[in-house]
């Protein structure tokens, strides 16, 4: 198993698609340079029909993305900024997401909506947030957050293969982080969750760029004698309930750790749940780890203060199981 | 027609009798069910609210009649022209109107009718949605090497939506098949077109992005179905964008739960003058194609037809609980053989 950049993974993962199936065609803002990696040499080997480059026009880039897949073919569009998915949300949220159902049937919509998001160049504000929580609602889409490359690569080319719209939130820090992947052609399925470490005293759910910080977190409480389990649920619709509420049932305890902001959080959605579902199984109030309601600040400083740290987990479950 | 820049004038072909009659029977079924829809909602029995296009009948039937059934049809969201023009059933319309599961969407289209057996895809709420997906739809096409092309339709309101420029700098940027058809009427929602639009005609705006245009009599339902003809084929065989303007009047209010009064009486008077189904009947008249008799039983047929599309949608099945909710997602993924890991 060798080890690659998250980048490189979703790139290999778009490659084996492109190679796999004609219909497959990558559009965005500067995919054929490739902003981050993700798309950069596809261009070479598949050609300008196959990688398009966009003008800046991310309503358009959804559209017509949606405009493709209705008529046979199975985009992979890129926003490039996961802020940016807002200047798309008519055609995410008003067109995307219910075609399938407004026409009956009579067509599905094979597409992909990429995005990277998160904090770690310390711009704040349009280039820093992640964006995957304000996705939840509108019936019709599936999400997906990877935490790792493996994910990144598995879970994207199932995406690819689905034939509903799904939206795929990377996160630009993890970009650059070399990590192992499979050498084989493998599949990540979508709606199933990832048990990452097993523990009896609290069942802690980290999406995204989190995941290596709950897992920071949970050996650090282990050696305080407090065994979390940790669950990357990987996609957030459908969410894997069965796994995470079957880890509650046994644990009593829930915390929810992401890098978004608290208020309409995925975390606030898996609390709710839990409340309605789960209710007599909780020993303590559920947790949410998130950040602060205010805009991403800029400057390094402020940065690192306005997403969770690994410490900040551990004061959580300290105060939950204390 | 004095518009702004040059343009080109589309000459108007020589049409037969079949294709005429044809035309004429799409439009006055068009304006018998839209007025059927609208005395039912004067007398609450029907509840869906509508976008009547009376008076502008000539555009939707001449440019979807002028379309191959593969071809794609955007539609506006004002009455059913474009969907008659293009062979949709009133059964089918009518069905989904009443949100009945024998609807060709199952009944889930609603107002946002489709029909994808006549290359009718789907119609947006959000006006200026379409323009991205009538770009993507034609960049479809075009990576298919398929000889469609895409149609996207909307009124001058609907002009002042930004994804229009977007949507032209990529059609005449990638030589997309795809056919900008805007209906000039006037009226934008409640207000006069002068307080919306910076200019009296908008075509001309596409000089800016190298895309031929031209201004078209929306009230002559031949000017319409030929220049439609002809920009199709051109599209077809050149490969690139076209942006049609067709100058109409809508003489009616907005939507069925407003009565127009903001309207300029006069205007509406001097428009109602310019029917474009009566004018089709003179031309018939006095080209010998039809006699009175006809004309009329014409009328006749399509009341008939409208008649009993609806009383055969509201005898249709409604959908149960279960048919509501199901549909969200397609169903089971492709898959493709690769082994899955957890």
């Amino acid at each position: 198993m060798a080890e690659m950049p998250y980048a490189a993974a979703v790139n290999r993962a778009l490659a084996e698609e492109l190679a796999r199936d004609e219909r497959v065609v990558v559009l965005g803002e500067d995919v054929r340079a490739g902003m981050f990696g993700t798309t950069s040499g596809l261009v070479q080997r598949f050609g300008e029909e196959r990688v398009i480059n966009t003008p800046i026009w991310e309503n358009g880039i959804a559209g017509m993305a949606l405009g493709l897949a209705i008529t046979g073919m199975r985009p992979v569009a890129e926003i490039m900024f996961a802020d940016f998915m807002y200047l798309a949300m008519d055609e995410i949220a008003n067109q995307i997401a219910s075609w399938t159902y407004m026409t009956g049937g009579q067509t599905s919509v094979p597409l992909v909506i990429r995005t990277a998001g998160g904090a770690g160049f310390a711009i704040g504000y349009n280039h820093s947030q992640v964006t995957e929580a304000s996705f939840l609602g509108p019936p019709g889409l599936k999400v997906v957050a990877p935490s790792n490359a493996a994910d990144a690569c598995g879970l994207l080319k199932s995406a690819v293969r689905d034939d509903d719209p799904v939206l795929v939130f990377e996160h630009k820090f993890l970009y650059f982080v070399p990590q192992e992947v499979p050498d084989e052609e493998f599949l990540v399925p979508l709606g199933k969750a990832n048990v990452l470490r097993s523990g009896d005293d609290v069942t802690m759910v980290a999406i995204g760029s989190m995941v290596g910080k709950a897992l920071e977190a949970a050996g650090t409480l282990a050696a305080d004698g407090i065994s979390v389990e940790v669950i990357d649920p990987r996609t957030l619709v459908p969410l894997d309930q069965e796994t995470i509420f079957g880890s509650v049932a046994r644990t009593g305890r829930l915390v929810t750790v992401e890098e978004g902001r608290k208020r309409g959080s995925v975390g606030s959605e898996i609390a709710a749940e839990a409340a309605e579902k789960i209710f007599g199984s909780l020993k303590a109030p559920v947790a949410r780890v998130a950040a602060p309601d205010i805009p991403v600040p800029p400057g390094p400083l402020a940065e690192s203060m306005y997403v969770p740290s690994a410490e900040r987990i551990v004061e959580t479950v300290r105060r939950l199981v204390g | 027609m004095t518009t702004q820049g040059a343009g080109e004038t589309l000459a108007v072909r020589s049409i037969d009798t079949q294709t005429l009659l044809a035309l004429h029977r799409k439009m006055v079924i068009t304006r018998e069910a839209e007025q059927t829809w609208s005395d039912m909602l004067q007398k609450r029995e029907f509840y869906l609210m509508g976008h009547f296009g009376t008076g502008q009948e000539a555009v939707g039937v001449g440019l979807g009649h002028a379309l191959e059934p593969d071809d794609y049809l955007f539609p506006t969201h004002r009455g059913i022209a474009e969907y008659v023009g293009k062979g949709m059933a009133q059964n089918d319309i009518w069905a989904e109107y009443y949100a009945k599961t024998a609807g060709p969407a199952g009944g889930k289209g609603g107002l946002h009718l489709s029909d994808y057996r006549l290359g009718l895809i789907g119609l947006v709420g959000s006006l200026g949605a379409d323009y991205a997906i009538s770009a993507g739809a034609a960049l479809s096409t075009k990576l298919r090497g398929s000889d469609r092309v895409v149609v996207v339709s909307f009124g001058e309101g609907t002009s002042s939506q930004a994804d229009l420029g977007s949507a032209m700098n990529v059609a005449a940027l990638w030589k997309l098949p795809l056919i900008f058809a805007m209906t000039n009427n006037e009226w934008c929602e409640l207000s006069p077109a002068s307080e919306h639009v910076c200019t009296p005609f908008v075509a001309p705006r596409a000089e800016g992005y190298g895309i031929p245009w031209s201004v078209v009599d929306g009230n002559d339902v031949v000017a319409v179905y030929s220049a439609v003809r002809t920009v199709v084929e051109r599209v077809r065989a050149e490969a690139g964008p076209y942006f049609l303007e067709f100058k109409s009047y809508r003489v009616g209010p907005h939507w069925s739960g407003d009565d127009g009064s903001y309207m300029c009486q006069e205007d509406v008077c001097a428009w109602q003058e310019r029917d474009p189904i009566a004018a089709c009947e003179r031309r018939l008249l006095e080209e010998g194609m039809v006699s009175a008799g006809e004309i009329s039983g014409i009328k006749k047929a399509a009341q008939a037809e409208v008649a009993a599309a609806i009383e055969r949608a509201r005898g249709l099945a409604d959908p149960t609980y279960e048919e509501m909710l199901a549909g969200v997602y397609s169903g089971a993924p492709a898959g493709g053989g690769a082994r899955e890991v957890s």
